[in-house]
């Protein structure tokens, strides 16, 4: 047994580097793939898996367009111009603010580091009296302990309604043409949104006011159709909730994850005095490879780590590499070699298998028929 | 358009693809039309935005790509000047099919002009078709007059630019089709279908098998329409900045070149493998489709509405299901290695013809009527029940029906297409030693294909063309929409 | 002169081939070193090929100065505003060239110009002051108004863009950019636009006026409470500087953007 407690055991993994602080778009990212330990050891240490995997040569294949990030800035501050005048109008329509509802807070005109004591202050103030309560908070900073530490996020915008109803607004720069938003990009603000309406359900909780004050629909603003006008639409994000939860409670038990896994284990890149990892590379991948990973094609959108771990389910012949469906038409075989062995013939097919193993055999029968 | 079949044969392909580092084919024929001199599309948009073009290179020859440029991506009146070019491209190629028709009976209906061929675009992949039609959508309500003028071939660009788009996710259509997709019916790679949309590495499993290059967008850039993020940092904003048209086009040719040459070999591939025996009637139907879409511009329809009304939107589905079941069908009595899947399945047998009888009758008098019987031994897993209605891939104008099916002999009675003699035609029944093939799946195809009732064909699948404004008339709003 | 011009052409290349390779090795501290050698380099060339010699590159002086358009249009619209909207109203009635890349040090050097020679300039463009008395970020005043008028209670932002959208709908204007303007006001004030006729054609600017004023008086009492409240505590806190450019608080710590 060992005689450190979890939060050493976490620290002693992260070891020198230093701690990569979650945003909304990672803890999100963290309920994409729930199963995989890996991630869950590394995120619970704040390990940086963008610099682990840089180091390793299997550097993430994201990045985003300068274009991208300059065409966001710019929509999101055309919505908040003139006092939030588009966001108004949009959250009249929406949510039948009263006209009355005007009152705006600009959380960023104090210090960064009042900004979270400044947030938490005018939302008690808000949750405890109605009447006299702002109702846009710009640039709020809330807070979410996730294994042991604080994540600082930053929604665009929350919404208060007279009637007690905070919500969270996120302002997206992809269009809604017609009516009609990319699914994969609507689905992704969802996730993040929740992120934000978790971390604010908390915060009342904390001040003692109920949580549900805080609405499980969000405002999506988005712009509509070619024009920059802006356009807000409710998306309901309780599934997006429950998969979270479900997923940050998992990560509080992350004394189970590291049993069994050596007390001197640890992810550290050992920076140099200029911040260079001196760690050798083969010393962190073996690390790595103590912890088991669940590679899935989806890994490929949402984590630094993807090609480290793609790399590593090709080396084992693993059939994950195809994807989820080819992984559950498989239905529990779990290598190539082996689905190969019980379509050939060459392996017999272990207790279960035998339905499987039929089918595969006639699948093999059948191809090489045709293509002979 | 959707993820190409996920069967189990289809995964024992992609496992045996993996295991080996070579694709493996999941068809013996092709199953789109391929014309000669297709137009390659490869549109580029500026990222960040949801139509703003950025170039595109197409053409028909290989040798020759045009390359158009929107010379300053920031510029929006560039944007509209850019979509003349592309109109000025697209355009006369469509025109090109428009003359030459051929007049096509109807039963019941008015007979009616079909081009005698087609045009064809061909894009990258899924993204790129869906881009086209967005670029339609963002230019087909434009005018040539009014407050925000645009060239005049700008809004029937888009218009076209739409119906191909649409047209694209049509079962089976072939008059606009995206690469990554149509290699992807027709191989199995060893990586995901996630993986599958990126061209280059597509086409790498393939042909030599996988390389982390094709992942490399200094080595393969991106085939569109999104374009590489470091490209768009280290290379197209400064070349932006500097304010040189000159510096932007040949910025952009580097990221277009090389997904010209994969597009051609992407085009060869499927150029080697026979057309399937349905596809020439399937693009018939596209010819159809395509002059009813001609004939109702030159009538001065209004442009496709924003949305659907309830009504349309219900046939128009209803329309994509039975084109979906019908393609599956075709395809699956084409090609007999998609027939295996419903082999697998059960829906379909294949086997020897071991014993006939071929003048057995039922009836008397009158009704008395010839019955051939043949007896097949199969090795596949039958799950038919006796009395199912069979159709065969080796005899398509037949029907027949299950007898009896037990311990791999399957017996069945051949009910449809024997005629009125009292004996047989020659060939018209197996002969024993034969390889036939039965499946449960039948499609109204084998009917009357060329002569569907006029009133419920719509006008995407040949027939009348009716004009769908009823439910929305574009109107000033449309044509002002700003485009930023 | 164009031996120098080829001199000057190969080594900008050179410079941005050297950023290109800093920025894939990440070395931010040399890509910024390179960038800035980078641009001086770029106006050296741009000076030299317009006959002019690179120490004295001043910008063509325009008729009207920058902080004068600001002013201008600080004027016209009489009430605290974002730079985007000085922008747009200069352009749609005073003929402005503003470009919004100008604004971004004017109100740091109105401070400085002050504290050098105080009041030594007729007018100076300021900050409007939050109700923590620090300045408010992105809102221009002038300081000729009021104290009252230049800060800012929670319900000010909204009241000021109504007084704006009244200011704009007063003005005389056949230039398409007005009417433009104006319609995107008019969108966000209930009963501006005239719904069943289409939210198309311009607006009515009467019909603006009147609706933006139903609008105020619904906020005009509990705004002008909270503004004389916040007026009294600046008099009574803040020193000329402060009143004008806001109190410096400990805790000005500005993001940077890496862009």
């Amino acid at each position: 047994m060992s005689g450190m407690n979890t939060q050493q055991r976490l620290d002693a993994l992260r070891g020198a580097t230093p701690p990569r602080p979650h945003d909304a778009r990672a803890i999100a990212a963290l309920a994409a793939n729930p199963g995989c330990t890996r991630r869950a050891l590394m995120d619970g240490a704040g390990a940086d898996k963008d610099a682990a995997a840089r180091h390793l040569g299997f550097p993430a294949p994201f990045g985003q367009s300068p274009f991208a990030i300059t065409r966001g800035n710019v929509f999101e501050s055309l919505v908040k111009a003139d006092g939030c005048a588009e966001l108004l109008r949009m959250l009249r329509e929406l949510l039948g603010l009263p006209i009355a509802e005007v009152a705006y807070h600009d959380v960023e005109n104090v210090g960064a580091h009042l900004r979270h004591a400044h947030t938490r202050a005018l939302i008690d103030r808000a949750a405890r009296d109605a009447q006299d309560a702002g109702t846009l908070y710009d640039h709020p900073l809330l807070t979410l302990r996730i294994a042991g530490h604080t994540a600082y996020l930053e929604p665009d915008v929350v919404a208060f309604q007279l009637g007690g109803r905070f919500h969270i607004v996120e302002i997206k720069s992809f269009a809604v043409i017609d009516g009609q938003a990319d699914p994969a990009a609507v689905a992704a603000a969802a996730r993040q949104a929740a992120v934000y309406v978790l971390a604010l359900r908390t915060l009342l909780e904390e001040l003692g006011h109920d949580p549900l004050q805080v609405s499980h629909d969000v405002v999506l603003v988005c712009p509509e159709n070619f024009a920059n006008r802006p356009v807000a639409t409710l998306v309901d994000v309780r599934k997006q909730l429950a998969v979270l939860r479900r997923q940050l409670t998992r990560m509080t038990t992350l004394d189970r994850l590291l049993e069994g896994l050596p007390d001197d284990l640890t992810f550290d890149l050992l920076p140099g005095e200029d911040g260079r990892p001196t760690r050798p590379v083969a010393e962190l991948a073996d690390a790595l490879r103590r912890t088991t990973a669940r590679y899935a094609p989806d890994c490929l959108s949402t984590c630094d780590l993807c090609f480290f771990c793609r790399d590593e389910a090709r080396q084992e012949g693993a059939s994950d590499l195809l994807g989820r469906q080819v992984r559950d038409e498989l239905g529990g075989v779990g290598s190539v070699a082996e689905a190969l062995g019980l379509a050939d013939g060459a392996r017999d097919p272990a207790a279960g298998q035998e339905e499987i193993a039929r089918l595969l055999r006639n699948a093999e029968r059948l191809r090489r028929e045709c293509l002979t | 358009m959707g993820v190409p079949g996920v069967s189990l044969l289809t995964s024992l392909a992609r496992l045996r693809a993996l295991d080996e580092g070579i694709a493996q084919p999941i068809a013996t024929v092709r199953h789109c039309h391929l014309r000669d001199q297709p137009m390659v599309f490869i549109p580029l948009k500026l990222s960040g935005e949801a139509a703003a073009p950025l170039a595109a290179m197409l053409g028909t020859e290989r040798d020759r790509p045009r390359l158009l440029v929107v010379s300053q991506p920031r510029n929006r009146d560039l944007r509209f000047a850019w979509a003349a070019e592309l109109a000025g491209v697209l355009l006369p190629y469509i025109a090109r099919f428009l003359a030459d028709t051929e007049t096509v009976e109807r039963r019941g209906a008015d007979p009616y002009e079909r081009a005698l061929d087609a045009p064809q675009l061909i894009v990258p992949n899924a993204a790129g078709v869906a881009f086209t039609r967005l670029l339609g959508r963002s230019t087909r309500f434009r005018r040539a007059d009014g407050p925000y003028p645009v060239p005049d071939v700008v809004p029937l660009l888009g218009r076209w630019l739409t119906y191909f788009g649409e047209r694209a996710a049509y079962p089976g259509s072939s008059l606009m089709l995206a690469a990554t997709e149509e290699l992807g019916r027709h191989w199995a790679s060893g990586q995901s279908s996630l993986e599958d949309a990126n061209l280059a590495a597509l086409l790498g499993w393939i042909t030599e098998g996988p390389s982390d290059a094709a992942e490399d967008p200094l080595i393969w850039p991106p085939a569109g329409p999104a374009t590489d993020p470091g490209f768009d940092a280290e290379v197209l904003a400064p070349a932006i900045d500097s304010g040189s048209a000159e510096r932007i086009t040949e910025a952009l040719r580097s990221q277009l070149e090389p997904t010209w040459r994969l597009m051609w070999q992407a085009i060869d591939l499927l150029a080697g493998l026979e057309a399937g025996a349905s596809v020439a009637q399937r693009w018939e139907q596209d010819r159809g489709s395509f002059s009813g879409m001609a004939q109702s511009i030159a009538e001065g329809a209004p442009p496709q509405a924003r949305r659907d009304g309830a009504i349309a939107a219900a046939a128009k589905l209803a329309r994509m299901e039975r084109a979906q079941a019908g393609y599956e069908v075709q395809r699956a009595y084409d090609d007999p290695l998609i027939m295996a899947e419903y082999r697998l399945t059960g829906e379909a047998f294949a086997g020897e013809v071991i014993e006939t009888v071929p003048d057995n009758v039922e009836g008397e008098g009158r009704s008395r009527k010839l019955r051939p019987l043949v007896v097949i031994k199969t090795d596949d897993p039958v799950r038919l029940p006796p009395g199912a209605s069979l159709g065969t891939p080796q005899r398509r104008g037949q029907g027949a029906e299950l007898v009896s099916a037990d311990e791999g002999l399957v017996t069945v009675k051949i009910t449809k297409g024997m005629g009125r003699g009292k004996t047989p035609t020659p060939g018209a029944v197996p002969e024993v030693g034969e390889r036939v093939c039965y499946t449960s799946l039948t499609d109204d195809f084998q009917g009357s294909p060329n002569l569907p009732d006029a009133e419920a064909t719509p006008w995407t699948h040949g027939g009348p063309p009716q004009h769908h404004a009823a439910e929305h008339t574009p109107d000033d709003e449309d044509a002002q929409e700003e485009w930023s | 002169m164009s031996d120098r011009l080829d001199d000057l052409e190969r080594r900008i290349d050179e410079l941005r081939a050297g950023v290109r390779k800093a920025m894939r090795a990440r070395d931010g501290a040399r890509a910024r070193a390179l960038r800035a050698e980078l641009r001086t380099a770029e106006r050296d060339w741009d000076a030299l090929v317009s006959g002019e010699q690179p120490a004295a590159a001043p910008e063509p002086t325009p008729l009207v100065t920058v902080r004068e358009q600001v002013h201008q249009g600080l004027r016209l619209l009489g009430a605290t505003a974002q730079p985007r909207l000085i922008v747009a109203v200069s352009e749609a009635f005073l003929g402005g060239t503003i470009r919004s890349a100008q604004l971004t040090s004017l109100r740091r050097d109105e401070e400085r110009s002050f504290r050098t020679a105080p009041y030594g300039r007729p007018y100076y463009l300021g900050a409007a002051l939050t109700d923590r008395l620090s300045p408010a970020r992105g809102l221009l005043t002038l300081s000729g108004w009021p104290l009252e008028r230049r800060v800012v209670g929670p319900l000010s932002p909204r009241v000021d863009f109504l007084t704006c959208a009244i200011a704009v709908a007063s003005q005389e204007s056949e230039d398409e950019r007005a009417t433009r303007l104006l319609g995107r006001m008019a969108r966000n004030i209930p009963g501006a636009t005239n719904a069943s006729s289409g939210a198309l054609g311009p607006p009515c600017p009467e019909r603006v006026i009147e609706a933006a004023r139903a609008e105020l008086a619904v906020h005009a009492e509990r705004d002008t409470r909270d503004r004389a409240e916040l007026a009294r505590r600046a008099a009574a806190q803040l020193d000329d500087a402060a009143r004008l450019f806001g109190a410096a608080t400990l805790s000005t710590i500005k993001k940077e953007y890496v862009t």
